[in-house]
């Protein structure tokens, strides 16, 4: 049975891939001995599969997992067993059983992160404002970025005016900037939050601090 | 501790950066500024290479069981961390509480290999700490060396407080305890350091002093303030009840051995004679099996890895190893663990043993014959003959293992071309085992990598008067090997003889090598065990800068009662016995297993002398 997990990955934590958090899952179920589902055949590997991956060194307050149980766990039990053993900025958030088989994965649309970057000239909060406004009026926001075909990675041109919304300053202080927005995920299309911000300082001449980029998801919707 | 914003900014430039950020299950954070002594476990390699090392399991949590004490973690950095912390002048820090090492009391590297010199300097320069001894007040952490490289320590004198010669994790509490007792009444350095001379197992470089023969060689050493003119290695006496870690850190990152690791017992009995190991950990100490068996459900039960391998010397000679090995994987069939040996003896290569270990997983199976003829087996007392590796391989072929990997040795003492030819020869032996079978027989694809390294004569070894091969006969020998086999089955594989080279220099060197250790790091030497990283005309130039003459040290054969860097040390084996060895191998006479017979090789009170004739 589909048993569905929120959880999230803070601090330090964000800089363990997305392969290292999966044996991380894996290894801390087989300490609880959680009654989890193998695959068949040579290399049995447990049913765990986690939606919309995250890049390496972006945190995130919200990621789901679906794993398949063969019995039913006490809800509160596992989420204490499994949170005594993981570290401390990677908790189990929430559970729940799901009857409907879809997988997480295909529920999910759209993505919310906090981007934050430190400006390197001073602006004033209503300017930052207006330029993220006139920014989003365009028809086409362009990047270009590599895509895989078949063997090959080729550099194509994509408008990704459509990929984001609801664009806005969080705050501004001290040339501090917190970006807030969604971003989208999953089989209609993906935008990265990386070629977001990429795409936002290069269209606006922002003089900006690179190396302070940093982002964060904040939850992920239908 | 250090400034997180700028090791934010540091980690996201970097190449797998949960190398540097600790916070694994298991790894232990306590309150730094609580703990009455700091130390900090320094592996001079990186993170991957020292997670896998089993030193660090067991003495980080026998220091960190006791409440007032802290052990921490630090790797050398990769060198694009290094670049990343250089440029946001970032100090080395520890995994734990990101502190800066400069504030441990403590730092204890191990020392595994020659090679991994240059990245203790590299580390400690990070660290913005001194590198010689004599620069270090009372303000700067006390270092200290342990592992194999710590029986010839002199390269490293100058740069060390103290080693510990052999098993020393006991004796690191009891320096530690001392050390606290003086912090309480007003530490000196020198009135610690002279107090822990004293010790069994430990060398305080700074109370001794070297003079020279015109020659070059080592006319005396000299113990002052006190210190023991011979210092005995740390052995541990009762392994059944010594400590033994319950726990192992779990790296977030794939390391070289993600897995349960414990040692099933210390030493080893073989004798082979170029290899340090069985020299130095004698006498062979056995856990029993209960206790094996104890420490692994431990250890899986607080880890829920996936598999456990055995870690000794030579594992197949555990006394009760059929038995041990059926009973481990009974127990953890269920829980999907699988057991593994490290490493496979032709000779005690057990049908049954396979069998139970084939049950959980097959892999490609590899042996070390070494040499490549019978009669340069005999000169090391590697005792296989053709025979057993014809049965072994045989029967791994008939069981369905089709991938093979052989080890051998190029240069060692007495070979001759024929002996190098023999390495094809064998090769292509086990290529025809595997063909020279019924059609419905053969399964899977056929492929065989044979290995060559470069002998390296090292300190306590019957080989340590050895001259080495000069490079050039490596060369003309790897080739010679490598002409000769001509089939797309077989892939050969060498090492870099000049990296041999120089590892033979530091293997047993003196202290005079210390002015070349650092110039060859101020000239960009890291990493030297990294085939991209060595860079050998960098060190030619750091040893002729330092007016150091690399053969002397590496090809010279030394004469029997020459003074060697090492002698001020008492392994257990005495230099009378390695005299006899090394007679015996010229003319190639065996000697036994001490399992069979106990050959009076100089260690007191000896737990196998005699094992056999009792039963
Ligand atoms: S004393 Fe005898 S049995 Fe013990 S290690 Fe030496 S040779 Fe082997």
């Amino acid at each position: 049975m589909k048993f569905r997990i929120k959880f999230n990955k803070k601090n330090y934590l964000k800089y363990i891939s997305h392969l290292d958090l999966m044996r991380l899952f894996e290894r801390t179920f087989n300490r609880i001995d959680a009654p989890i589902e193998y695959s068949q055949g040579f290399n049995p590997k447990p049913k765990i599969s986690i939606a919309s991956p995250l890049s390496l060194g972006i945190e995130s307050e919200e990621e789901w997992m679906d794993i398949e149980l063969l019995e039913k766990v006490d809800e509160k039990d596992f989420i204490k067993n499994v949170n005594s053993i993981l570290p401390s900025d990677i908790q189990i958030l929430e559970t729940e059983y799901i009857e409907d088989n879809t997988p997480i994965a295909a529920l999910i649309n759209w993505s919310v992160y906090e981007i934050y970057f430190l400006l390197l000239e001073d602006k004033k909060k209503i300017e930052l404002e207006n330029i993220i406004e006139d920014w989003l009026k365009q028809e086409e926001i362009l990047i270009e970025r590599y895509r895989k075909k078949g063997r090959n990675k080729i550099l194509v041109t994509e408008n990704i005016i459509e990929l984001m919304k609801d664009i806005e300053l969080k705050s501004l202080k001290n040339n501090e900037v917190v970006l807030k927005g969604k971003l989208k995920i999953g089989e209609s299309g993906t935008l990265r939050p990386r070629d977001f911000i990429n795409a936002f300082i290069a269209d606006n001449n922002l003089n900006i601090d690179i190396d302070s980029i940093s982002f964060k998801r904040i939850s992920q919707i239908i | 501790m250090i400034n997180k914003d700028k090791l934010d900014r540091v980690l996201k430039k970097v190449d797998r950066p949960a190398r540097y950020i600790g916070m694994e299950i298991n790894s232990v954070k306590k309150d730094f500024k609580d703990a009455k002594v700091k130390f900090v476990f320094s592996y001079p390699d990186i993170y991957e290479v020292g997670m896998s090392h089993l030193g660090l399991h067991i003495l980080y949590n026998l220091i960190n069981d006791r409440e007032d004490y802290l052990c921490e973690r630090v790797f050398c950095p990769w060198t694009d961390m290094e670049k990343a912390m250089r440029e946001e002048k970032l100090p080395l820090y520890s995994l734990e509480s990101k502190e800066e090492i400069i504030n441990f009391d403590f730092l204890g590297f191990t020392l595994q290999y020659e090679m991994s010199y240059t990245n203790i300097l590299n580390m400690l320069d990070l660290a913005h700490i001194p590198f010689l001894s004599k620069d270090r007040d009372e303000d700067f952490p006390l270092i200290i060396g342990g592992g194999p490289c710590a029986f010839n320590p002199e390269p490293l004198a100058d740069f060390f407080d103290l080693f510990l010669i052999g098993e020393g994790e006991e004796r690191t509490l009891d320096i530690i305890d001392i050390y606290k007792e003086h912090r309480e009444k007003g530490y000196d350095k020198d009135e610690f350091l002279k107090t822990i001379s004293r010790l069994e197992g430990v060398y305080v470089p700074k109370f001794y002093t070297t003079d020279y023969n015109e020659d070059g060689t080592i006319k005396s050493m000299t113990a002052i303030e006190g210190a023991p003119s011979i210092v005995k290695k740390n052995r541990v006496r009762d392994i059944e009840n010594m400590y033994y870690h319950e726990k192992m850190i779990i790296p977030y990152i794939e390391t070289v051995h993600d897995r349960v690791v414990f040692e099933l017992f210390r030493g080893c009995t073989r004798g082979c004679r170029f290899c340090q190991a069985g020299m130095i950990y004698r006498p062979i100490r056995e856990r029993s099996p209960q206790k094996l068996k104890e420490i692994a459900a431990k250890i899986v039960e607080n880890t829920g890895y996936e598999n456990i391998s055995l870690s000794s010397l030579s594992s197949c000679d555990y006394s009760q190893l059929e038995f041990l090995i059926k009973d481990l994987v009974n127990e953890f069939e269920e829980k999907k663990v699988g057991v593994t040996l490290p490493s496979l003896r032709l000779d005690s290569f057990s049908i049954d043993i396979l069998k139970e270990l084939e049950k959980v997983r097959k892999s490609g199976l590899t042996f070390a014959p070494e040499a490549g003829s019978q009669r340069l087996r005999d000169v090391i007392n590697k005792g296989v003959d053709e025979e057993d590796l014809i049965k072994a391989v045989s029967y791994a072929f008939k069981e369905g293992w089709s991938k093979i990997k052989l080890y051998f040795m190029i240069g060692l003492p007495t070979e001759t071309d024929n002996d190098l030819i023999g390495i094809k020869e064998l090769s292509y032996l086990v290529k025809e085992l595997f063909f020279n079978r019924p059609k419905e027989e053969i399964r899977g694809s056929f492929k065989l990598t044979s290995s060559a390294s470069c002998f390296v004569p090292k300190a306590f070894t019957p080989f340590q008067w050895i001259g080495q091969d000069s490079i050039e006969e490596f060369k003309r020998k790897i080739m010679l090997v490598k002409d000769s086999i001509k089939d797309r089955k077989i892939t050969f594989n060498y090492h870099n003889p000049e990296v041999s080279y120089m590892e033979a220099i530091f293997a047993r060197g003196d202290r005079r090598l210390s002015a070349t250790l650092i110039r060859a790091f101020e000239k960009g030497c890291k990493f030297d065990g990294w085939g991209e990283h060595f860079k050998f005309e960098t060190w030619l130039e750091a040893l002729a800068e330092t007016d150091i003459d690399g053969d002397f040290y590496a090809l010279r054969k030394r004469e029997l009662d020459e003074k060697l860097p090492w002698d001020f040390i008492d392994c257990g084996v005495s230099k009378k016995y390695l005299i006899k060895e090394y007679k015996r191998a010229i003319i190639g006479e065996l000697t036994d297993d001490c399992r069979d017979n106990c050959n009076v090789c100089g260690i007191d009170n000896c737990e196998m002398r005699g094992v056999k004739s009792e039963i």
